[in-house]
């Protein structure tokens, strides 16, 4: 009997110190994977009335972070990333290269860079416990310090640390975009394709449009956590029309602050898409400052009328 | 083989003979490029043929079977094989990108310029005002306007409402490419740029 109380503990051990884990662990412990182990993850991304089924594959080769992600469904669209070189391949298009640190549009980046950097603006909380593509999770709740920004929740695999499932929601709970992966697979070496990528000369990194330093803009306010990551001056890509430009990320949510001469059609003073992508516009005198980003429209107005310039 | 030999085998391919007498055939090794010749013609009388032909097929699976072990049990199905990743058909396509050799600042424009006129009049006639906008990644995903005065802006004409909704699009389309041009840099090493001082 007491062999077996001895066997019983020796059995729960492991299981012990993921009980004691804080959420933070959790996630840390997701980055880690995210950009260590090798697997591929066959997943459905849900958003507003689209539904794309998505197979996602990362491994290291040679010290190197290899990723492809492969839309299953409608013209071929994939993307390719090389250590640090994304390279999107679509049909309608000659394929590009960028400079990027993971492959942008699935889980947002953050996720597989360091968790710490997000404390300022969110919380992390520990949920319960579901079976997700037939493996147990762990819900982690990364909840909005304050009601400026969304809040997100991801189930994390309980042997890899990898994302079962990513939820993200506004306020009051509501759905925008949902992540559900249908299949995980952990590998023990490098697939072919992440090989063949590998080997594959990819098109350089593209030249950035030049970007002008640009005014001295400040804002009065911004919500906790939020930083400037870019500012210059360019051109809108489809407009031509030449911007001032400032990006701004907590981390997981990023806002693009734009200020214009007013054109001859009234911006929206606040407009919000199904996706959670929202605009909002503040008019100065004959000029405009256009917010855009995934957060509240309240928040991006508040931060319209906060810029003010040196 | 005689005449009446290969009437045999042609009754044989049409199943006019009994088990025995297939046995028979089976055992005749020379009826047996007959055999396939026969059903071959049939094939072909019905239209059946497939469109490449191994003709030497019942050869090389003679050679295959005597090669294959004899089996005692049911085989398990190996874990592993369920577990190889399957070569999707991208690697072809890797091959055919290294032709493409246009100027990569064309093809950012490419990207993001997506201005769907076809679509536009379409939207024009829809209650609520839908821009259409290219995600980062997936297909063109239209977006309705929730809040927002425009739709209680009845004095709009028509024109002003498409310039409206192109400055929007072009506003969001910036905004995603950025999200991809943005994603190298990380908030310590924006060493270049002036960071802002922000008062609380």
């Amino acid at each position: 009997m007491r062999l077996f109380l001895l066997a019983l503990l020796v059995l729960h051990f492991p299981a012990m110190a993921q009980e004691d884990m804080s959420a933070k662990a959790w996630l840390e412990n997701m980055s880690q994977a995210l950009r260590e182990q090798e697997y591929k993850i066959s997943l459905i991304q849900l958003q507003a009335d689209h539904i794309r089924p998505l197979v996602y594959i990362h491994g290291k080769i040679e010290d190197k972070e290899v990723a492809f992600l492969e839309h299953l469904n409608g013209p071929p669209k994939n993307a390719v990333r090389v250590g640090n070189t994304v390279t999107f391949i679509e049909h309608d298009q000659p394929a590009y290269s960028i400079n990027a640190s993971r492959i942008q549009g699935i889980l947002p980046p953050a996720f597989a860079g360091d968790i710490s950097a997000l404390e300022s603006g969110y919380q992390f909380v520990l949920g319960g416990r579901s079976r997700l593509a037939g493996r147990p999770g762990q819900l982690v709740r990364i909840i909005p310090v304050d009601g400026f920004r969304y809040g997100y929740q991801v189930w994390l695999d309980m042997d890899t640390f990898l994302p079962l499932r990513y939820d993200m929601l506004t306020q009051d709970k509501q759905l925008l975009e949902q992540i559900l992966v249908v299949e995980l697979l952990v590998l023990d070496d490098v697939p072919a394709i992440l090989n063949e990528a590998y080997k594959q000369p990819w098109p350089g990194v593209i030249a950035q449009p030049t970007r002008d330093a640009g005014d001295n803009w400040k804002f009065k306010w911004l919500p906790e956590g939020f930083n400037v990551l870019v500012k210059d001056s360019h051109r809108l890509m489809g407009s031509h029309e030449a911007v001032e430009y400032i990006a701004l990320s907590d981390g997981i949510a990023n806002i693009s602050v734009y200020v214009a001469r007013a054109g001859d059609a009234v911006m929206p003073e606040e407009l919000v898409t199904r996706n959670g992508l929202s605009l909002a516009t503040e008019r100065i005198g004959n000029a405009e400052v256009v917010a855009v980003g995934k957060v509240p429209a309240e928040t991006l107005s508040r931060i319209a009328k906060s810029i003010t310039i040196e | 083989m005689d005449k009446l030999g290969q009437e045999w085998v042609s009754a044989a391919v049409d199943g006019e003979v009994d088990e025995q007498a297939l046995a028979e055939l089976a055992a005749n090794k020379d009826s047996h490029e007959q055999w396939r010749d026969y059903h071959m013609i049939g094939d072909a009388m019905r239209g059946e043929l497939p469109k490449t032909m191994n003709l030497d097929l019942s050869a090389s699976i003679a050679a295959a079977i005597e090669l294959e072990p004899a089996i005692l049990a049911p085989a398990q199905p190996k874990l592993e094989e369920t577990q190889v990743t399957k070569k999707s058909n991208v690697i072809p396509m890797f091959k055919q990108f290294g032709q493409y050799a246009i100027a990569a600042s064309v093809a950012l424009v490419a990207v993001i310029g997506v201005q769907n006129y076809s679509q536009e009049t379409a939207i024009d006639a829809s209650p609520l005002p839908v821009l259409n906008t290219r995600p980062l990644v997936g297909s063109v995903t239209p977006v309705s306007l929730q809040t927002g005065p425009v739709q209680q802006n009845q004095g709009f004409s028509n024109v002003q409402m498409k310039e409206q909704r192109q400055r929007i699009n072009a506003y969001i389309q910036d905004h995603m490419l950025q999200q991809r041009l943005n994603n190298g840099v990380k908030i310590e090493d924006n060493s270049g740029v002036d960071s802002i001082p922000v008062s609380n």
